[in-house]
């Protein structure tokens, strides 16, 4: 009998390894607690399953193989090291938190595979990473927050110039006390109040997130302020009370912006959601100009049998997408061929623009450099900027409390 | 009479400080009594637990989290208002807590008090991690149309709806009250927590009494977190910075002094906001509620030392 039983099990690590050697092995690593990591995880294997289905990539099939950071920094370099030595992935994907994947990047640069990153668009996490071409490994997809704080600017001088009737001069920033609302607020000084075109003035709150919850101060200084543009930079958690509390008070600007990392779930359902607008890359609304979105949404909500509800999906899928085109291209997983072959990238995806790769300030290989400017119309998001992906006009001034 | 004359003397002045700031920046006393109803009415529950129990239940925000996902879940299943589930939540939690109670606090009541700590803070890390697997880090929130109900006096607007926890502090605190002073369960109560052993020997089953105090306080904590889910949205680690809070304004007012809560609270909530009703200041609310606790236990310890 115990023969037997060794014989199988010989015969299973034989079997194992054989069709090891046939998969090409991907190694996500997302915080799986949070919508951003389970979303994003979820649309990374349904490209993973679609690539499989139609011959996989050069004749053997994907495999992904996620594991947990937890969104802390010491979880997220064990991670690389596992998928790298255990699993012996060929490439990585993923990330969210700047936090956690300033954490990987010793390990990532030991191992030195190609990482298509999706998240991490702290600027410190640029420069953990370095210049070419010890970074060269590394392929950016999320805007840095440079990137992002420039579009916003160019986004509202293109909207001013297009919608005269939208008139900004006045900005007000209300940001969570955090790390993520101060390095908004510097920026926005920077960006919006550095050649006095603007007027700029903000005042910090605690996110409900950290214990907080309570905005009457943050906006009697905005009400007081009398803003065109009214921008909330906070969480989640922060939404809706804010918008009440904004109601309560019967403050009401011209246009009233959130810039959480996601919205809570049916905030488009709320009475209150009509017309605020807010920073974004992707939208259900995509779906009727963008073949390829409508086709990322169909098949994710036919395999998960819920909608993607952040943006950290399309762009996971996008992802895997990109790699494997390049892993095709590169006939191998190989470093230095695959780096070349992703350099050649023009993935057209579900984000409404063709994905390339170009340098940023430090790094030779950033993908996406522009966030979009939606707003909330009739329960979905509608994307006002850039022009070439809208999919509505902007609703100007934001409607008075009734 | 000199415990007349000082109370007098503190009652004048807290008139006198509420003229000044109605003339002077009225929001500052709108939102700071608002926002002390809040943290009065979730520390009350706490209070009353420490006082008779004898435990300082670091899980106590934890509970009302949970209780907030049973509110939230509930609502949204029958469709109802999280003001109707008010009574249910109470009394789910009621039951949950005196289930928690049976199977671990009561257990460690006559252990060392660190192990005690250890034990709630080990319930609050379990409660936080299972919501946090089940539901993820998503926040939830419903949206109501009356919370943003609002007042105008003049040239100000404020929203009125918070006052709704001013108006639950002062129904808890003199609710606990009556219980604990004109019912036969709360005289019991009262004894079990003064003397455990002497009310033992007297005939009341003080392990029993430990359990139906925990579970009121818990039905308390239950009401108030289908009553936040008005307020606030939610997420696994919503509860958390209620506990030490209210655990604060318990040292502040003192063990045992329920009534005291309130005027503890009074002080924070308008403190704060007073700080951040000047730019210069904003920054400075969060610091004022270690400020406080700080000065009236250094002021306690020097009274003592005095007497």
């Amino acid at each position: 009998m115990k023969r037997v039983m060794f014989a199988l099990a010989v015969l299973a690590l034989f079997v194992g390894s054989a069709y090891a050697q046939g998969t090409i092995k991907i190694g996500g690593i997302w915080t799986l607690a949070d919508i951003t990591g389970k979303q994003g995880s979820a649309a990374a294997q349904l490209a993973v399953e679609e690539i499989n289905a139609a011959g996989g990539v050069l004749g053997k099939k994907l495999e992904l193989i996620v594991v947990d950071d937890e969104g802390k920094a010491d979880k997220a370099a064990a991670a690389v090291e596992k998928l790298a030595t255990v699993d012996k992935v060929d490439v990585f994907v993923g990330g969210m938190a700047s936090g956690a994947e300033l954490g990987k990047i010793p390990a990532f640069k030991k191992y030195n595979k190609v990482v298509m990153s999706t998240g991490a668009a702290g600027g410190t996490v640029e420069k953990g990473l370095g210049p070419s071409p010890d970074s060269d490994f590394y392929f950016h997809l999320h805007p840095w927050d440079y990137n992002q704080g420039a579009s916003y600017a160019e986004g509202w001088d293109a909207i001013q110039k297009k919608y005269p009737n939208i008139q900004i001069k006045k900005i007000f920033l209300a940001y969570e006390e955090g790390a993520f609302g101060k390095s908004s607020w510097d920026a926005t000084k920077i960006l919006f109040g550095s050649d006095n075109r603007y007027i700029v003035d903000g005042a910090s709150f605690k996110s409900a997130l950290l214990g907080g919850g309570d905005y009457t101060a943050v906006l009697e200084a905005a009400k007081a302020f009398k803003p065109d543009l009214f921008i909330w930079a906070g969480y989640d958690a922060d939404a809706l009370p804010l918008l009440e509390q904004s109601k309560a008070m019967k403050f009401s600007p011209g246009i009233y912006l959130g810039a959480p990392p996601g919205w809570p779930i049916d905030f488009g359902a709320s009475k209150l959601s009509p017309n605020v607008m807010l920073y974004g890359m992707w939208s259900t609304a995509m779906n009727n100009n963008n073949p390829a979105s409508a086709k990322f949404f169909k098949n994710y909500v036919a395999k998960y049998k819920e909608e993607p509800a952040t943006y950290f999906a399309p762009l996971a899928y996008s992802a895997v997408y990109i790699l494997a085109e390049g892993i095709k291209n590169a006939g191998t997983t190989e470093t230095t061929a695959l780096i070349k072959a992703l350099e050649a990238t023009k993935y057209v995806s579900p984000l409404g623009e063709t994905i390339t790769f170009k340098p940023s300030n430090i790094i030779k290989h950033q993908g996406i450099t522009r966030q979009k400017i939606l707003q909330w119309q009739n329960g979905e998001q509608q994307v006002i900027w850039p022009f070439e992906a809208a999919t509505a006009a902007p609703v100007y001034p934001f409607p008075a409390w009734k | 009479m000199v415990m007349k004359r000082r109370t007098a003397i503190i009652a004048a002045l807290s008139i006198a400080a509420a003229v000044v700031l109605i003339l002077w920046k009225p929001t500052v006393l709108i939102y700071g009594l608002q926002a002390a109803g809040l943290y009065a009415a979730v520390a009350i529950p706490m209070g009353l637990v420490l006082g008779i129990v004898h435990i300082v239940n670091l899980a106590h925000g934890e509970f009302m989290m949970v209780a907030a996902y049973a509110a939230y879940f509930g609502c949204k299943a029958l469709g109802m208002d999280p003001l109707l589930a008010i009574i249910p939540t109470a009394i789910v939690t009621a039951v949950f807590g005196w289930v928690i109670f049976q199977l671990t606090i009561r257990r460690a009541l006559k252990a060392p008090e660190l192990n005690q700590l250890i034990l709630t803070f080990g319930l609050a890390i379990a409660f936080t991690q299972t919501i946090n697997l089940i539901f993820t880090s998503q926040t939830y929130k419903i949206p109501l149309d009356y919370v943003s109900a609002s007042m105008d006096i003049g040239d100000l607007t404020f929203g009125v709806w918070s006052f709704v926890f001013v108006a639950v502090a002062i129904i808890f605190a003199y609710g606990v009250k009556f219980f604990l002073t004109k019912t036969m369960t709360g005289k019991a109560a009262v004894a079990v927590g003064q003397n455990p052993r002497g009310a033992a020997i007297v005939g009341i089953d003080v392990y029993r009494t430990y359990g139906l105090v925990f579970a009121l306080a818990l039905a308390l904590v239950g009401a108030m977190g289908a009553l936040f889910l008005t307020k606030s949205a939610i997420f696994p680690s919503v509860g958390s910075p209620f506990t030490m809070k209210s655990f604060c304004l318990i040292a502040m007012a003192g063990i045992g002094n329920i009534p005291g809560i309130l005027g503890a609270s009074v002080l924070l909530g308008v403190s704060e906001n007073f700080l951040r009703a000047f730019r210069p200041t904003r920054d400075w609310a969060e610091i004022v509620f270690f400020v406080l606790i700080i000065a009236v236990i250094l002021a306690r310890s020097l009274k003592g030392r005095k007497s």
